[in-house]
């Protein structure tokens, strides 16, 4: 019982974690380019899943200013994960444009297609 | 005034970048010009705040004046300085060199979108240079790997699209990492300012997090930094790449990652903290294995760029070694080889783009008669090359008698031995090309083995290169005793 407790006051950053893992072996083992990004993203929420789950504070509010004295939840991560989103968004469409190009050109988007054409080109050249 | 000359010159590249599509519609002549303006005005500041932080210490720059538990800061100490000296120099000469070229495969329209992210880039490598805030760091690397990989991929090209999507992809593994090892960090410290990370962690009791981090930190920027295991990327990467972005990724780029690497191990952890850990170990044995397997995968290349990319990781190993020591001979070792690799392989990248220029070949084949044909050209890779292997005069010897030395104060005499066969392994694969170049004719015939026509600007930077990979190797005492300011400074 005692770890069960344990691990569902943690859950947030276990979440977290796992979501990194999920996604890392999704980019890794995948060869649909798609997938791969998909995967990158999962990745990404991971981290600002853990991120965000660092700055609560047991029955905190959020930190808006109101009367009294109240516990404020710590929002310096929730403000640095902004940045993060925006950036995974940057990323996310600069690599799904480069898949738009990679089709045009190969006519796949399966890397190992993409691999074997690409083997077939340098023999040729 | 000189206080405020770092935010100046990071601005300056930043205003530049964005204004570039402004300035083209006068003229993109014009535009090189204010552009080389701009790089060489950041040198002279580099220059003055080397001389400033020498003189009166570190300059601190606390945005909108908040404390620094709260606000972002820049620090900018002899570490931050001589690294910054370093990049506004390699970044003018290379700068030179595509002004010259016709940017090696980038179609007309494109020039322009390839400054824009010239100075996007160097922009953000001052930021991870000056910035003293761990997060402010990871909002930089994500600008830096971005313009990388869209400098890759900025040739129209099929395998450049393809070698830039393996390349974003594992750069954003790496990012994602170094961005968990920072929530686990926050998570044991409450902080992102890199000296209150560190007087947090050397108060109290280390807590498993902090290995966590430790760990994510070193993974990620390894990944980044194509260290042994992690390296697929890059020799795709700088083979598709053109050649003014090869040589900006070979010796720049990758070397600010390492930068980070040590700002992280240094600064944030400390030595002391890492010194018995497994961790040295780990880095000791992935610095070989790159050192020896780097130079055996390039002896297979048939393209002269691929070769270079994978002369890339090997030379990445020996950086990492004199990491891994966790001393201060290790460190010194380190600082000398990434300037001194910074240099050699931005001359060797850009001599064999001269090479691309005119005969439109890349295998070593197409070396043949070269050396009669550009001179210049084929002395400074001759130059280059001597230096890889780390002959004496040239500033690859002294980088690796530093290193050397550095294994010596650690007595781990085995590395030595491995030092040795690492240069033997590079002088395999360089040698054979010094010989095509001036040892055999050209393949249509000895009468066309009269020099050619290259633009001056190319020959100016590669000879610049050339020049100063000589005066490192003579007098080398000038930046050993700028590697002690830094040291001093830990």
């Amino acid at each position: 019982m005692n770890l069960l407790t344990r691990i569902l006051e943690q859950i947030n950053l276990i979440g977290g974690v796992a979501l990194f893992l999920i996604g890392l072996h999704t980019v890794v083992t995948h060869s649909n380019l798609i997938k791969k990004i998909m995967g990158l993203n999962i990745m990404g929420t991971g981290v600002f899943l853990f991120f965000v789950a660092i700055g609560n504070v047991e029955g905190g509010v959020p930190p808006i200013l109101v009367d009294g004295n109240p516990l404020y939840i710590n929002p310096v991560p929730s403000a640095l994960i902004l940045t993060g989103i925006v950036v995974s968004v940057s990323v996310t469409v600069y690599s799904l444009s480069l898949v738009v190009r990679i089709f045009q050109s190969y006519g796949t988007i399966d890397a190992a297609e993409l691999a074997k054409k690409r083997s077939e080109v340098s023999e040729h050249d | 005034m000189i206080e405020n000359l770092p935010i100046l010159v990071v601005l300056a590249m930043v205003v530049f970048a964005v204004t570039i599509p402004f300035w083209k519609k006068l003229s993109f002549r014009f535009t090189l010009i204010l552009g080389g303006i701009v790089l060489v005005s950041a040198l002279v500041a580099n220059v003055a705040i080397w001389n400033h932080v020498q003189a009166n210490g570190e300059i601190l720059f606390r945005f909108g004046g908040h404390l620094p538990f709260l606000g972002i800061e820049f620090k900018i100490d002899a570490f931050a300085s001589m690294f910054s000296l370093f990049v506004a120099t390699l970044s003018l000469l290379i700068y030179l060199y595509s002004s010259g070229d016709k940017t090696e495969g980038i179609e007309q329209p494109e020039f322009f979108r390839f400054y824009v992210l010239f100075f996007l880039m160097l922009f953000s490598m001052y930021g991870i240079l000056f910035s003293n805030d761990i997060f402010n760091t990871y909002v930089f690397i994500e600008i830096l790997s971005l313009t990388s990989c869209a400098i890759v991929s900025i040739k129209r090209k099929k395998e450049a699209y393809a070698a830039a999507f393996r390349y974003v992809m594992l750069n954003e593994i790496g990012s994602l990492s170094f961005l968990l090892g920072i929530a686990f960090l926050y998570m044991s410290t409450g902080r992102l300012n890199i000296d209150l990370l560190r007087d947090a962690l050397h108060t109290g009791t280390i807590q498993a997090n902090v290995w966590m981090a430790v760990a994510f930190f070193t993974a990620g920027l390894g990944l980044k930094a194509a260290v042994f295991p992690f390296h697929i990327w890059l020799p795709d990467a700088y083979a598709s790449a053109p050649t003014t972005s090869s040589a900006m990724l070979s010796s720049i780029v990758s070397k600010m990652y390492l930068v980070i690497l040590i700002k992280v191990y240094a600064k944030v952890f400390g030595f002391d903290l890492l010194k018995g850990s497994a961790l040295s170990t780990l880095l000791l044995v992935l610095a070989s294995l790159g050192m020896i397997l780097g130079s055996v995968y390039a002896l297979a290349q048939k393209d002269l760029k691929r070769m270079l990319g994978y002369s890339s990781v090997s030379q990445i190993g020996y950086v990492l070694l004199g990491i891994a020591f966790f001393s201060e001979a290790g460190l010194r070792s380190a600082f000398f080889h990434m300037i001194s690799h910074g240099l050699t392989k931005a001359a060797l990248f850009l001599a064999v783009g001269i090479v691309i220029y005119l005969k439109q070949s890349r295998s070593v084949k197409g070396f043949e008669g070269t050396g009669f044909q550009m001179p210049i050209a084929m002395s400074v890779f001759a130059v280059a090359a001597f230096s890889m292997i780390g002959i004496p005069l040239t500033s690859g010897f002294i980088a690796k008698w530093n290193l050397g030395i550095a294994a010596e104060t650690a007595s781990q005499f085995g590395f030595l031995v491995l030092i040795v066969v690492s240069s033997f392994l590079n002088a395999m694969y360089f040698l054979p090309i010094l010989f095509t170049a001036f040892f055999k004719d050209p393949a249509d015939g000895p009468q066309r083995a009269k020099p050619e026509k290259i633009p001056a600007p190319m020959l100016v930077s590669i000879g610049a290169l050339a020049v100063m990979i000589l005066l490192l190797g003579i007098f080398p005492d000038w930046l050993m005793t700028m590697i002690d300011v830094v040291l001093a400074g830990f």
